[in-house]
Parts: structure tokens; sequence; C-alpha cells
């Protein structure tokens, strides 16, 4: 878009007004948090200790496609993961119900929650964005147990995001597409308690998918901050991603 | 465009707000002395093995080069014996490797091609498989030598050494997914004081800064060191920068002078700090890269590494968990120096000792207890004759003495010049796609 000097310059002067006004509005809610942090379970999110580059302003490079394969959602019906993981934005992470590492599964759930409740209060995202939550257990995450664990999520559409738990009818089911998306599991053997008893592990990793499929950016648990990944799901949606262009393995 | 980010961040603002009030952080994890941050599985106890990334030498062996596993478990009955060799079949100046972030892979290269080649190291740690040589790097990106191999999350950053035009030192670095498909390339800055050369890559996703160095181009670095330190024009042809990056963006940020060719780049594993240092090579210092009180990112020269005069050639460094300590071979002169860094401001060195003929590459174990060296710079930059000693030696640090526990000789065992290590462990191994042991947790 051509601007003219005066018109740019009173953009920019807004785009500063707007930001000095997000920066406070942050700074006012890290306050109120910090007073109320033992409210919250985990630690508080401590300041990002740089400035993002502005979304839009970096590009999102196209990692790879998502790979596809059969899922089962918590009715028990086998869709195709694709239906999935196009047409929307995608935050997709894999999970376990007995996964009890801080640093995995239930760090995750803190990061999704915590976008989930962005999401609905910017009306902007609403219907923009999806969650999605795949099991690396099958054997012991039915559709039922993964209905129960769901809870009020996947039916609670208010703020205009859908949010999908997701499993696999077997193994074989799975591990393409847990080699697909670079997910690392490891299984070691728990002897402490006198019977072997095969534990699963995992490095959390969440991917962000554009709307046409394609894995934009992978986050670890290591360095997850949601202000980066919002930033991500802004960059996406500045650059225009969606139906209409080009979609990974179609 | 400006205004649609304008509204969009003004729509966010509501983000931020509810953000702030409801997600803890997962800590920031250190890493095995020199990896990338990404890299997960650190080995913290005892490691297995050695993996040594050895140079082909012409009529020693098959004559190419070979990813060399080295059984380095004191209790083993293999202890300080090779127990696999992969030769990937040419010769190509083998020179550095890098694990992917799930650590299942290794990748290697050479500075005289631009082949990139995949080990397998997860399905039998103990016997690495070449599974896939990449050969696209030149043809898409017109970079030659690729050098450093930095895990991101699912990708690869490669930074190459030299371009296939002019075989210079203007190159940049390469992103590459897990899969080894090429994502994207980035040329090294040329304005701003840039001078387009590359070396060592090193993140720190704390700061959002990516950092890199500068060495020379493949016309410099395949020519005889003895020639070419005659060559006035050709001396000049070294890089005296290092480049401070936006890591999100890839973007170059800042300039910052370096001179004499700085190196090796490490980070500080201490979590509370954000200081990295690096040598250089020509001038042998330690400069000491991080932000003034404004916030920008500066370099400063804040030790000197034996007689500069003399050329003592500073060649790896090695960075113990804690930021505290600092190992740092000089080729010229053999020796092994450790210096205190608990003042990066003012590292003092504490301890030296001549460990070979030739010293090149140096890594420690997690714990510090271990240390392990090897002797090949260049093909065409080692000694000659009897100094030529290639080799990897084994030690154990009491906090006061090296003392060698055990050596592989490379020649005679007609494997070649030892360069680049990476440790490994039989704890580390794991098959991604087993779904016959996916079955066996259905059954616990």
């Amino acid at each position: 878009m051509a601007v003219r000097g005066g018109g740019r310059r009173a953009i920019a002067s807004a785009a500063a007004r707007v930001r000095q006004r997000t920066g406070a509005a942050a700074l006012l809610a890290w306050f109120v948090c910090a007073t109320s942090a033992s409210a919250h379970a985990g630690e508080p999110l401590p300041a990002l200790d740089f400035d993002p580059p502005p979304p839009g302003s970096y590009t999102l490079h196209r990692i790879m496609a998502a790979p596809d394969g059969a899922v089962l959602g918590i009715d028990g019906r086998s869709q195709r993961l694709s239906q999935f993981t196009r047409d929307r934005i995608t935050l997709l992470g894999f999970i376990y119900t007995t996964c009890s590492d801080p640093g995995g599964c239930p760090l995750a759930y803190r990061v999704f929650d915590a976008m989930k409740q962005a999401i609905e209060t910017t009306p902007a995202l609403h219907d923009r964005v999806r969650f999605v939550t795949l099991s690396l257990d099958p054997a012991r995450d039915t559709p039922a147990i993964m209905r129960q664990y769901a809870g009020s999520r996947p039916s609670d559409t208010s703020g205009g995001l859908r949010w999908y738990f997701l499993t696999t009818g077997s193994a074989h089911e799975l591990m393409p597409l847990v080699e697909g998306f670079g997910q690392d599991i490891r299984y070691t053997i728990d002897r402490s308690n006198g019977k072997p008893r095969w534990e699963l592990s995992h490095v959390l990793k969440l991917f962000l998918i554009d709307a046409a499929g394609f894995i934009r950016e992978i986050y670890t648990s290591a360095f997850l901050h949601p202000r980066t990944v919002l930033n991500d799901i802004e960059t996406l949606l500045i650059e225009g991603s969606g139906p209409g262009i080009e979609a990974a393995g179609r | 465009m400006i205004s649609h980010r304008v509204m969009r961040s003004g729509i966010l603002a509501a983000a931020w707000v509810a953000l702030a009030c409801t997600v803890a952080a997962g800590p920031v994890r250190a890493d095995e002395t020199c990896n990338s941050p990404y890299t997960a599985k650190l080995i913290k106890g005892q490691e297995d093995y050695v993996y040594v990334w050895a140079l082909g030498v012409e009529g020693l062996g098959d004559g190419s080069d070979k990813l060399v596993t080295v059984d380095v478990h004191p209790k083993s009955k293999s202890y300080g014996k090779v127990i696999a060799s992969v030769s990937v079949g040419s010769r190509g100046e083998a020179h550095h490797m890098g694990f992917t972030d799930d650590r299942r892979f290794i990748w290697a290269g050479g500075l005289s091609e631009a082949k990139i080649y995949v080990f397998d190291i997860a399905t039998d740690p103990a016997k690495p498989k070449l599974v896939q040589t990449i050969t696209d790097l030149a043809d898409k990106t017109g970079y030659l030598g690729p050098h450093t191999y930095y895990a991101l999350p699912g990708r690869m950053l490669v930074q190459a050494l030299s371009n296939t035009n002019d075989k210079g030192g203007v190159t940049g670095m390469a992103l590459y997914n897990n899969k080894g498909e090429l994502i994207a390339s980035y040329k090294m800055p040329t304005d701003g004081g840039g001078d387009g050369y590359g070396y060592d890559l090193a993140v720190n996703p704390k700061k959002n800064i990516l950092l890199t160095s500068s060495f020379t181009g493949y016309t410099n670095y395949m020519r005889s060191l003895w020639e070419l330190v005659k060559d006035a024009e050709a001396m000049k042809r070294f890089g005296n920068t290092m480049v401070v990056w936006d890591l999100k963006a890839i973007k170059p940020k800042r300039i910052l002078s370096v001179p004499g060719a700085p190196l090796e780049i490490r980070w500080s594993l201490n979590q509370a700090d954000n200081w990295a240092v690096t040598a250089t090579a020509l001038t042998s210092k330690i400069w000491l890269v991080k932000q003034d009180g404004k916030g920008e990112w500066q370099a400063k020269d804040v030790a000197t590494i034996g007689d500069p005069a003399k050329v003592p050639l500073p060649v790896d460094i090695s960075i113990t968990r804690d930021g505290k300590g600092l190992w740092v071979n000089t080729f010229m002169d053999g020796t092994t120096r450790y210096f205190d860094l608990s003042n990066p401001e003012a590292p003092r060195q504490t301890y030296a000792k001549v460990t070979g003929k030739q010293v090149n590459m140096i890594s420690q174990s997690w714990d510090g207890k271990r240390v392990y060296i090897t002797s090949s710079l260049l093909a065409n930059w080692d000694k000659l004759g009897a100094e030529n000693e290639q080799f990897l030696r084994g030690f154990v640090w009491n906090g006061k003495e090296l003392k060698q526990v055990f050596e592989v000789d490379f020649t005679k065992e007609t494997l070649g010049r030892a360069h680049h290590m990476k440790l490994g462990s039989k704890a580390l191994r794991t098959t991604a796609a087993d779904a016959a042991a996916l079955e066996r947790l259905a059954r616990r």
C-alpha cells in the first residue's frame, strides 16, 4: 500500500500509540498476575527477555507438509487427520492421558488453555484457529478415555475456537504420524516396583500448521512462550495463508 | 499493510493481557557443553562412545572420510578401542558434525565439497549407519563447505564456509528440515561492516539471538598452510567480524568487529548468564560478546592466549556447564589450556599442558571430569612428518591435572585424520517408528 509522507507518519504514530497501550496493558496485567500467582498452577510467566520481531515482519517458512493418516475422534468415528489440519490455522500437540512430566503434557495444557483464553477474548481470531491434541498412547487412550479426559473443552465453542481430542486405532496407525511430524518418543522400563513396567516419554513439541496444511513453526518445551505463538499466528494471518493457495499433499 | 498490522496489534492487545495471567513458562535447559540448546536427551552421566569424524588419507585404509566409534566407558572390555567405523566412500575434507534436535541422527560434512552425510545413531548407538546423503546444497544455495550443523526444532541450520562461484569466503547459511529438505538460505551480510564470511553459529533462545563467526574460503583453507602464510594478499582474506542476528526472523541486527578469524562460539550454559565467548585464530585472543548497559550487543577482547607473536593458533574451545571455565586448544604448540571464567570480563589462565605435537578439537563430558582431544585441523594445515600425529586421546580432569587414560592412534588404525567429536550413549537407543514397542506398552 502506497502511503504519502504525512499519512505514513500518522500511521506510525498510531502504531506507536497502540503499542504503548498494549505495553501498558500487558504491564498492568503482569502486575495483577504477579500478585495473585498463587492462584494459578505452575509458576507465573516471566516477561520475555527480548522484543520479538513484529508479526508480519518475518517469514515462517514451510518446514514440511503435515502428515496425514487415520485418526479417531472422541465419538469413535474414523476420520483423516487432514480434516483437522486444513482450512484453519492449527496448533497441534501430542499428549497422552497418563503423562505426568511437568515439562511435557501439563505444560502443553497450560499453553493450550492460555491460548484458548487469549483467542476467546480476541474476536479477530475467532473461527481462524483450532487446537488438536493427539494421543501417543492408543492402547490406553481410547475415544472414551479421551472424551473423559477432554471434559467440556471440545463442546465449548463459545469463543470461536474448536479443540479436537484425537487418538488412533492402533500403534501401527499412530507411528507414521509420529514419524511424519518428527515427534520423538522413548520407551523405558521402570523396575522400581519389582515387576518391569514399560513407560512412555516424549519431548514436548507443538506444531503450528497453516490453513494449507504446512507446518510453519515447531515449539519445544524449553523455549515455549505463548506470546511468540500468538505472534506467529498473527504473522500467518497477515500473510493471508488460507483456502485458495496450494495445499499440502493435494 | 501497515494499517493492517496496527489494527491487528490493537486487536491482539487483549490476547497479551489474557496470556500474561495464565501460563507458566518451560524451564530454559542447558545442554552438553557445546550442543544446541534444542538438543534433547543430554548425557549427564558416563558417556559410552565418542564418535570421531575423520578425514580420509590417500593410501591409508580405504582413503575415505569416515565416522569412527570409540568405546570410552571405563568398565567396558573394549575401553579405549575402536568398535565401529562407517566409511562414506569418498574423501571430502571431513570436518564438523551435529546432532538433530531429537539426537537420533548426526549430520556431518566436508569442506571441499557440498555433501551432507546423515548417520543414524539411535537404532544402534554402537554402530552408526549412513542413512542419507544430502547433495543439493551447492545447486540450491551456491554455498560450499558445510561446516556447522546446529539443531533447531525439527530443523538443521547449516553454516557454510565458502561458495561455488569464486570459492572465496563470502557464504551463507542453509536451513533444512530433519528430512533433509532445503527450506531456506540466508546470505552472510556484506553491508553495514559485514565481510560475508562464516564459520560457527550458536543461539541464545532466551534473548532471541543467533550469533555467527567468520573464517575464510575454500581458496585459503584448502591451500597448504605453509604456503598460505607467505601470501600477504591471501592472508587478508580472513573474517574479522561476528554477526548478531534476530533468531526468530534470521535477520542480521548488528555487525561486531572481532579481528583475526573468530572461530568457535560458546554461550554460557549458566541460566543466569547471557554472554558468549569465542577465540580468534590469528590474533590469539578470547572475546566476550554480551549486552552493554543500553542493551546493545558488544564484543570485547578480554584475554590473550599464549604469545600471539608466536601464533599459537587457538582452534577449539570448550566451556564448562557452569560457565566458569574454558578449555582452549592451540594447534601449533600442541597445548591445552584452562581459563578461569569466573569473571568473563577477565578470563585467567590457570593451567596448561602439552597434549600432543598438534591438537585441534576438545570436548568434555557434562560433569567436566573427562576431556577428549583430537589432532587434525585441516588436511593441508596439519604438520608434516613425525609431528603429524593423528589421534583421539582421552583424559581425566580432577580440577588440577589432566591425566591421559587412553589413546587411539588413527594412523596405525588406518582411519585417517581425527577431527570433530560427539558423545554417545547406549541409553539413547531408540526407534521412533517402533509400533512393536508401543504395543508392549499396551500390555503393561
